[in-house]
């Protein structure tokens, strides 16, 4: 019983974390429909970055994490300018594979400025375990999980009642409309490749401060894609379900599958997530249905 | 623009040759014994190039088929060239090396029914969805591999030298003609398949999957056909491997090496046959100049961070298939074509 309750905690904080990079996802795709699949090698970039700022120049906390919202923003106009501008209007092809390409290039430089491949963030979060009845809960999943919700419930505002967010929205639905509109669609796309790569940014703070920087974060962000399918592609509210739901199955299916199978499954579950879900149900649970025509 | 000034066809089967005329014919036999007189004047290191070039050529010809022609995204061709590998390495394993002969196709076909399965999703899908399918189709098999006894597991499995007969393919000039040998072959059959029924309705499928069912090409059992062959190529290419190696374990087959084989079709473009050629021997050369540049450089300059050695090549790889696909995202081979017209029509360029 201890062991469910373990089990259903570490999966619904880890599942939040999946579910906040799977957002920065959805982000670019309702934009600008650009699958970025580059999402792990974002997450890896900027925690070596955060790496950088708070142990090596030893920066205040507060000035550290400036600096890395900075950073990101910089990092997703840049990407945005330089690599995805020339390619609008392209076949989706070509959007896709070019994100495989800058994910690449991302690791390349990863590995040129950072070679040790493995380092531990300074903690950020109290140690201490809480005990709730007989279950011993780290302190800090739980305050992984409620730093997600928060930025989840601003991102829903912002979406709702901004009217950036509003414009981003329109440009997802109909981008020729929007332009009719008056609204510079570029922009559009620059800004949501922005807030995408801060997500990612926060997102890979939160994962690395628990488990260390390694190259496994570039799994996790692949991981991540098990929740947009499940949750759908274009919805944040899917994400947000999706996301602690392939968190559990992760973990309990980690803990009481790992007996009769082989090691190591709980890795792979996301990924036969994916494989069911695209067979069974294409466009997830809450993801809008695309009727095609000639 | 094609051909020269004053090729006339009089006769169908003219008009579908490959070569057409005698210049053609020349070349091509020139380019056939160039390429299969190499081993006598190359160094042994340079034959192993040749070998790998060979290997990833049969790879990516598969792929070619598969993204280039019917236009499904696969991003898990290491994978299935894992799959063939292993298949090749059990089997001669089990029953010796002069089974190579049997062991070859059955790896082709094995990677090919792995293919299939992971290939149902695209009757359904694609674009995005069939990439992230492909993707996790490469870490389940990985998975598989790593933890599934006969495999080896972590620690790899040896493999017998491929033996035809009384030969025995222990140096590095004999594989040469084993590789470029089934690597002509598998050219020549991707060449002619584009060519055919099969190969048309592949095109109208990446062109337009709604149109081509409208027009009576039956989606379902061409996609899984073009997943079929796409990786049974991927199956003979790792047999090859695995006996070119030697030893086989998972870390030959990581999902960079997928994502590299989508970059060479793309470098050297898509839906043509002379694409991958291109691709894979502009990257793998790359390669090869990185490995002897890389101490020069580091020697030349001690400043460089100590990653310089580890990060260049990713860097320059993942460079060169966004500047590809900004600048020339038909690839060298449209290059090679703008060449050839220019240079037909010298000195008058009109």
């Amino acid at each position: 019983m201890a062991e469910l309750l373990q089990y259903l905690i570490t999966g619904l904080a880890v599942g939040m974390v999946y579910a906040l990079i799977g957002l920065c996802f959805v982000l670019i795709w309702k934009s600008s429909g650009v699958a970025n699949l580059a999402l792990g090698q974002l997450v890896l970039l900027s925690s070596w970055f955060t790496y950088s700022m708070l142990v090596q120049a030893k920066l205040p906390l507060w000035l550290g994490f400036m600096a890395v919202i900075l950073f990101a923003l910089a990092l997703g106009w840049i990407i945005e300018r330089v690599v995805l501008r020339p390619l609008i209007a392209q076949p989706i092809l070509s959007l896709i594979t070019v994100t495989l390409g800058l994910g690449y290039f991302i690791e390349g430089v990863v590995s040129f400025i950072w070679p040790w491949s493995v380092a531990a963030l300074p903690r950020l979060f109290p140690k201490e375990p809480i005990h709730i009845g007989p279950t011993v809960v780290s302190q800090e999943h739980l305050w992984v999980a409620g730093i997600s919700l928060l930025i989840f419930g601003l991102l829903s505002l912002f979406f709702r009642y901004h009217k950036m967010g509003i414009a981003m929205r329109a440009t997802a639905d109909d981008q020729l409309a929007v332009q009719a509109c008056g609204i510079p669609v570029t922009t559009i796309f620059s800004r949501s490749w922005m807030f995408a790569c801060v997500l990612a940014a926060v997102g890979g703070v939160l994962v690395s401060s628990i488990g260390g920087i390694t190259f496994g974060l570039v799994e996790t962000g692949l991981k991540a894609f098990s929740v947009v399918i499940l949750g759908g592609l274009n919805s944040f509210g899917g994400a947000l379900i999706a996301g602690p739901i392939i968190g559990l199955a992760e973990n309990l299916g980690g803990g009481y599958l790992t007996p009769y199978l082989w090691g190591g499954i709980k890795d792979i579950i996301p990924f036969i997530i994916i494989i069911i879900v695209v067979i069974i149900r294409p466009y997830g649970l809450f993801g809008e249905e695309r009727i095609e025509r000639i | 623009m094609g051909l020269p000034c004053g090729t006339r066809n009089f006769k169908y089967d003219t008009d579908m040759a490959i070569l057409r005329t005698r210049t053609h014919w020349a070349l091509f036999i020139l380019l056939l014994a160039f390429v299969f007189t190499l081993p006598l004047y190359l160094p042994n290191r340079w034959i192993g190039v040749a070998n790998l070039i060979g290997i990833t050529l049969v790879a990516a010809t598969g792929l070619n088929i598969l993204i280039g022609y019917c236009g499904q995204l696969s991003i898990g061709h290491a994978g299935f060239i894992a799959v063939g590998a292993y298949t090749s390495a059990i089997l001669t394993n089990a029953l010796g090396g002069e089974w190579f002969m049997l062991a070859l196709p059955a790896s082709g076909i094995m990677a090919g029914l792995v293919g299939l399965i992971f290939g149902i999703p695209s009757v359904r899908v694609k674009g995005f969805y069939l990439a992230i399918t492909t993707i996790a189709g490469q870490f389940i098999i990985i998975w598989v591999i790593n933890h599934w006894g006969i495999t080896g597991g972590f620690v790899g499995i040896k493999v017998p030298y491929a033996t035809i007969g009384d030969l025995i393919f222990r140096t590095q000039a004999s594989q040469f003609y084993l590789i470029m040998g089934i690597a002509a072959l598998s050219t020549f059959f991707a060449t002619n398949l584009a060519r055919t029924r099969v190969g048309r309705a592949f095109v109208a499928v990446r062109d337009n999957d709604l149109a081509a069912e409208v027009m009576g090409v039956n989606l379902f059992s061409y996609k899984l056909l073009a997943f079929f062959i796409g990786c049974f190529f991927a199956g003979i290419a790792g047999s090859l491997l695995a006996h070119w190696i030697g030893f086989m374990n998972a870390e030959h087959f990581t999902l960079t090496e997928s994502i590299l084989y989508v970059g060479m079709i793309i470098i050297g473009g898509l839906g043509t046959t002379i694409g991958p050629i291109f691709g894979v021997i502009f990257i793998r050369l790359l390669d090869q100049g990185l490995l002897f540049l890389t101490p020069a450089i580091e020697g030349a300059i001690p400043a460089l961070p100590s990653g310089f050695a580890t990060g260049i090549a990713p860097m320059l790889f993942g460079l060169t298939i966004i500047l590809f696909l900004i600048l020339e995202p038909r690839g060298i081979a449209h290059r090679w074509v703008l060449f050839k017209a220019a240079y037909r029509l010298w000195p008058f360029s009109y």
